[in-house]
């Protein structure tokens, strides 16, 4: 049975559908992603699924609960840390985790957790003090402090610097199969890439796409993208219409394009052609950065083919069979 | 633990790591109380003063000192605090009501509002001050007023989003309020229309139960529903408005 089932999931804020029919589910002791570009319905989507919000559709359960009843049950079954929530500046991380696990009935034992988070150095040290890295481990401790079966974690990472990223992604590799099932929100590819099993990816509210990591990079056509200095003066109008290029830029004196996988060479033969050397040149294959970036594009053009709205075709022509 | 005491530990721990707010709220009125009663002659009875001494009359004015500063500054500055921390909703997560973290405070106050009512009872007391001639009258007074105290309180935590804006306003009331309970005249020396404006606000019908209940009598009825009046009106007001997040 899933953990969490959440099946055609809406929710309207006056005009405005943020949450317009998301459905999912998620086996006990998997760490599953909720990616999208801001303002997509993700917070609002967990927020539904922690019991924080009333949805206006659809049907969700977690752990065999129904968080619109939002019993005391529920609260102990599931763990929520909470995108930019803080404690009282002078609170200690001892303080604070002892006094959270006095609100649930069979917690764990916070000293314990304190030094499987890295904490224990911290122990007396005042949540003021803390760094970005540290304060984030303990909002993890905490939501996890009561034992809870499912805990949802919202943007854990973001404004943290790669240093302190790095130190809360490695705690929750660690996680892993504990048998905690996670609902990760973030909006970095690289973090699903590294902790996930499974991602959905929201857009304006929608499921655009849901597979492991690595399937949703692999399925994505994105643009290979070049750059380099030319050792003369181009036509970058020619380049324009070679088949294989779909656009070409420039800043400075390097050149930038992007197409399809012959680009590279299909530039360099046409350049070379006009006695123009390639220098400094520089091939990325597509990552699951671009895979974002091409899925959530995508349901931007289809989005647009529904109500036509101008200036959307650009994405549409350089985004060929995109994923869905 | 249950979760309550914890609560409870844990905010006044806060409270006292904040030593600025202590020293205003109670160390201030309560070394003020000392003082004045050790001064010879705040004892005699004066005419200006409608024949009370000084000290009765100023007593009250110190005693609802501290849970004015307590209930309409430090109160609503934490709660709106919390509130745009985030910690009111961190503990919607939890499986206690954030009710809780409301009840814990209220608590708090009154915990430090009483003992501080003690010692200002009885430390003048054993330096030869009067103690109040009726005591049970001067205790309920206290708890009306206090609760009248607390009501606009929550009232302001409720109204202000904004946890300076919320806190600037508590100073303007309390100082309004303390005005009225004559910390600056006293309510023996007010003109005629000034006192019955102070008869209707929560500080001077405080101040003048209390001082009925201080010389021996039980308050006037008028100042007693004045009180109950204002915590009846707050608290509603104040549990319809309170916003989690």
């Amino acid at each position: 049975m899933a953990m969490i089932d959440v099946r055609d999931l809406r929710k309207v804020y006056g005009p405005k559908t943020v949450v317009d029919g998301v459905s999912f589910s998620v086996q006990p002791g998997e760490i599953f992603g909720i990616l999208g570009p801001n303002g997509a319905g993700k917070t609002t989507t967990v927020e539904c699924i922690g019991g924080l919000r009333r949805r206006d559709g659809g049907s969700i359960s977690v752990a065999g609960m129904d968080p619109a009843g939002e019993g005391k049950a529920f609260r102990e079954a599931l763990g929520i840390q909470l995108q930019e929530s803080r404690l009282p500046e002078k609170q200690t991380v001892a303080e604070a985790l002892q006094l959270y696990s006095s609100f649930y009935s069979r917690p764990r034992d916070w000293r314990e957790l304190i030094e499987r988070l890295g904490l224990g150095a911290q122990a007396r040290t005042a949540f003021g003090k803390l760094s970005g890295g540290q304060k984030q481990r303990l909002s993890v401790a905490l939501a996890l402090i009561g034992n809870p079966k499912v805990a949802i974690l919202d943007e854990l990472t973001t404004g943290l610097d790669p240093t302190a990223r790095r130190e809360v992604w490695g705690l929750l590799e660690d996680l892993k199969g504990t048998g905690v099932t996670l609902l990760l929100v973030s909006h970095f590819m690289e973090e699903a890439e590294r902790l996930c099993d499974r991602v959905a990816v929201i857009d304006r509210g929608r499921v655009v796409a849901l597979d492991t990591p690595a399937d949703l990079a692999a399925g994505v056509q994105a643009d290979q993208r070049m750059s380099f200095i030319p050792s003369g003066r181009i036509d970058t109008v020619a380049l324009q219409q070679l088949p294989d290029v779909h656009q070409v830029s420039s800043t400075g004196e390097r050149v930038q394009v992007t197409g399809t996988d012959n680009v590279a060479s299909a530039v360099i033969i046409a350049l070379h052609e006009h006695g123009v050397a390639v220098r400094k040149l520089r091939v990325d294959q597509p990552n699951l950065d671009d895979a974002f970036v091409a899925i959530t594009r995508n349901a931007e053009a289809d989005a647009a083919a529904a109500q036509p709205i101008p200036d959307q075709s650009t994405a549409a022509a350089a985004l060929p069979g995109g994923h869905r | 633990m249950s979760a309550m005491t914890a609560m409870i530990k844990s905010e006044g721990k806060l409270l006292v790591r904040n030593p600025g707010v202590m020293v205003w709220s109670t160390i201030l009125p309560l070394a003020a109380t000392i003082i004045l009663a050790a001064i010879p002659g705040v004892w005699a009875p004066s005419d200006d003063l409608g024949g009370l001494s000084f000290f009765e009359v100023y007593r009250p004015v110190l005693v609802m000192f501290v849970l004015a500063i307590l209930a309409m500054q430090v109160l609503p500055d934490v709660l709106t605090r919390y509130r745009e921390m985030g910690v009111l909703k961190r503990l919607r997560t939890t499986p206690v009501a954030p009710g809780l973290l409301l009840f814990a405070q209220l608590a708090l106050t009154l915990l430090v509002a009483v003992v501080c009512l003690v010692l200002m009872l009885v430390i003048p007391t054993l330096i030869g001050a009067e103690p109040p001639q009726n005591l049970p009258a001067f205790i309920v007074a206290y708890l009306l007023g206090g609760w009248s105290f607390l009501g606009v309180g929550m009232l302001i935590a409720s109204l202000f989003r904004n946890a300076k804006v919320a806190a600037g306003f508590g100073t303007l009331v309390f100082f309004v309020m303390q005005f009225f309970a004559g910390l600056w005249i006293q309510r023996p020396l007010m003109p005629g229309w000034l006192r019955t404006v102070s008869d209707y606000t929560p500080g001077g019908a405080a101040t003048a139960a209390l001082t009925d209940a201080g010389s021996g009598q039980w308050p006037q009825l008028l100042h007693m529903a004045v009180m109950a009046g204002w915590g009846i009106v707050t608290s509603l007001l104040a549990i319809r408005l309170f916003k989690w997040e």
